[in-house]
């Protein structure tokens, strides 16, 4: 009895293990065009598989398209490989955001590492504002994301990432497995901007002084519009300094912020608590916008 | 006891690739920081702070640096072969594939440099390198490379610069690795030098026991291409950013 028992549970972990390991890639597709009558931007055609779905788009007052991100399935499971491919058409404008935050789940024995694909091209004019909630990695998660954000002439985009501890309330710092981010903007097939970050907190603290030293969450703001001369990155980045110097605080939130090589700017922070990062977020988004595309920066609801 | 010195090319290129690696190069290494002046100036980093950041810095920074320092010599090492070939009348090379890499090379290496004091100081370094390099003598690939970098708008670097140098010079891909990082080590040591209480003694002390170190980021650096080379170093990141803001200033970055 006890052998027969003990043979069907290898099998069943043996066929999870296969199913885990032989996950199929689920995307989420999302084509926003420019409604030449109307000069609004809609959601013309969305591909979805769960666990990633949208509900429908929102239009807001400046005639961009909203849409949530939900993940059915509450978070990210090991093994699972997402993709989310987001196209703006020439002269759209849309804005991309989550429901709640991102958690990507301790991976079952057995179950790979977790992927997700972002691949995001944006047209002519067009903008994109991805605004998501933080990614708390669990204890023992594994996580890989790999971005590629192709912009074309004139095209602009505001693309924010937070990155927890992990879940701070339960005490949980660091402890997950690794930690993988590998992001590309490149501007009419030229590379403005890489991050390629990986993570292993068990084997290489992140508390080290070239890493994050006392600081726990950290974030990266790309700010951009192809076309944009030299001289007015220059001008935003003081400009934007100023504002996030009243937002820094010694020892528990820095802020800074830089031209890229060309097309854009880049804010980093790192904090103390994560609620202390969103404050600044916006404040870039809304002067940014402001300056670079002469709009007001309308805020997702949620976060309201 | 060591073996008498035999193989005078050897000779010259050790004796060679000590001068290029030395602090003292007029190439305005001395003036820039990458960020440590910030973060002293903000009270995150103090002297006894030092070694182990170091430590760290080399497994993110000088990782990164050291993996494109290697492609920088590979960019010359398959130039200098495929140029030998066509001057051999060898078959199957009609076009050098020298521009298109080495500017592909740097403008990746820009994008992976998000502090523009920082990215605008490691060219500056690289460019006055190259130029050292040329005033000693006119390297052919050399040439090509800083032609192709102004044609395209594109960045020099300090560590593809330094690993192009190499090649053409002759250094074995590991040791101009090795001298890279030295250098670069040694660089920002000097710089803390002038930022804090760090006397001749103390500095001589870190950077020899980083040696180590810098062996085993070079060794880890062979198995990285520079499309998976990582560096995590957001504290440094933003040090850099906000280098501009500093009221007084020792450093350009």
């Amino acid at each position: 009895m006890g052998t027969l028992a003990g043979v069907a549970k290898c099998a069943r972990e043996t066929r999870q293990a296969q199913a885990l390991a032989d996950r199929e890639e689920s995307w989420l597709r999302l084509d926003f065009e420019r409604d030449s009558a109307g000069g609004r931007t809609v959601l013309a055609s969305s591909h979805q598989e769960p666990p990633l779905k949208v509900v429908r788009a929102f239009t807001l007052e400046d005639g961009a398209a909203l849409v949530h991100l939900h993940n059915v399935s509450g978070g990210v499971l090991g093994g699972d490989r997402l993709g989310l491919a987001v196209r703006v058409g020439p002269g759209a404008c849309a804005q991309v955001t989550t429901t709640g935050a991102t958690r990507i789940y301790r991976p079952r024995d057995g179950a790979g590492t977790a992927l997700q694909a972002n691949e995001v091209t944006i047209g002519e004019n067009g903008l994109l504002e991805y605004l998501p909630d933080p990614l708390i990695p669990f204890a023992g998660a594994r996580f890989t994301q790999r971005t590629s954000i192709r912009l074309a002439q004139g095209a602009g985009v505001f693309w924010w990432e937070m990155v927890m501890p992990g879940r701070e309330a339960r005490g949980e710092i660091f402890e997950y497995a690794s930690l993988e981010l590998r992001t590309d903007l490149l501007a009419m097939g030229r590379p403005i901007a890489m991050e390629r970050v990986r993570l292993e907190p068990r084997n290489r603290s992140l508390r080290l002084l070239a890493r994050l030293g006392a600081f726990r969450t950290w974030a990266s703001f790309y700010i951009c519009r192809v076309g944009v001369r030299a001289g007015v990155w220059l001008e935003l980045e003081r400009d934007l300094r100023e504002i996030l110097g009243g937002l820094s605080r010694n020892a528990e939130t820095l802020w800074g912020i830089s031209a890229l090589v060309e097309h854009g700017l880049v804010a980093r922070c790192v904090a103390k608590r994560g609620r202390d990062v969103l404050p600044g977020l916006q404040a870039i988004w809304s002067a940014a916008k402001q300056r670079l595309f002469g709009r007001v920066a309308v805020p997702p609801r949620k976060v309201n | 006891m060591d073996a008498p010195l035999q193989d005078f090319a050897v000779d010259l290129g050790f004796l060679r690739l000590l001068h290029l690696a030395d602090s003292a190069l007029p190439i305005g290494a001395l003036a820039h920081s990458f960020g440590l002046e910030s973060l002293v100036a903000e009270g995150l980093l103090g002297t006894c702070d030092l070694p182990e950041f170091f430590a760290g810095f080399l497994e993110e920074a000088g990782m990164n640096d050291a993996v494109f320092c290697r492609e920088g010599w590979r960019v010359a090492a398959i130039n200098c072969a495929a140029q030998f070939e066509r001057a051999m009348g060898g078959a199957g090379y009609t076009i050098s594939p020298l521009a298109r890499h080495w500017v592909a090379v740097n403008d990746r290496l820009s994008a992976l440099k998000p502090a523009r004091e920082s990215r605008t100081g490691s060219a500056s370094l690289g460019r006055n390198f190259l130029n050292a390099v040329m005033a000693l003598r006119q390297f052919a690939v050399v040439n090509e490379a800083l032609q192709a970098s102004k044609e395209a708008g594109s960045l020099v670097h300090h560590a593809t610069a330094f690993g192009l140098a190499g090649a053409v010079l002759g250094f074995e891909e590991d040791h101009t690795v090795l001298a890279y990082l030295h250098q670069s080590m040694a660089s920002l040591v000097s710089a803390c030098q002038r930022l804090l209480p760090l006397g001749q003694t103390a500095a001589t002390k870190i950077l020899w026991d980083l040696k180590p170190a810098i062996l085993e980021t070079a060794k880890r650096s062979q198995t990285y291409g520079v499309d998976d080379a990582c560096c995590f170093t957001p504290l440094v990141d933003w040090a850099a950013m906000e280098h501009p803001a500093l009221r007084t200033r020792l450093f350009i970055s």
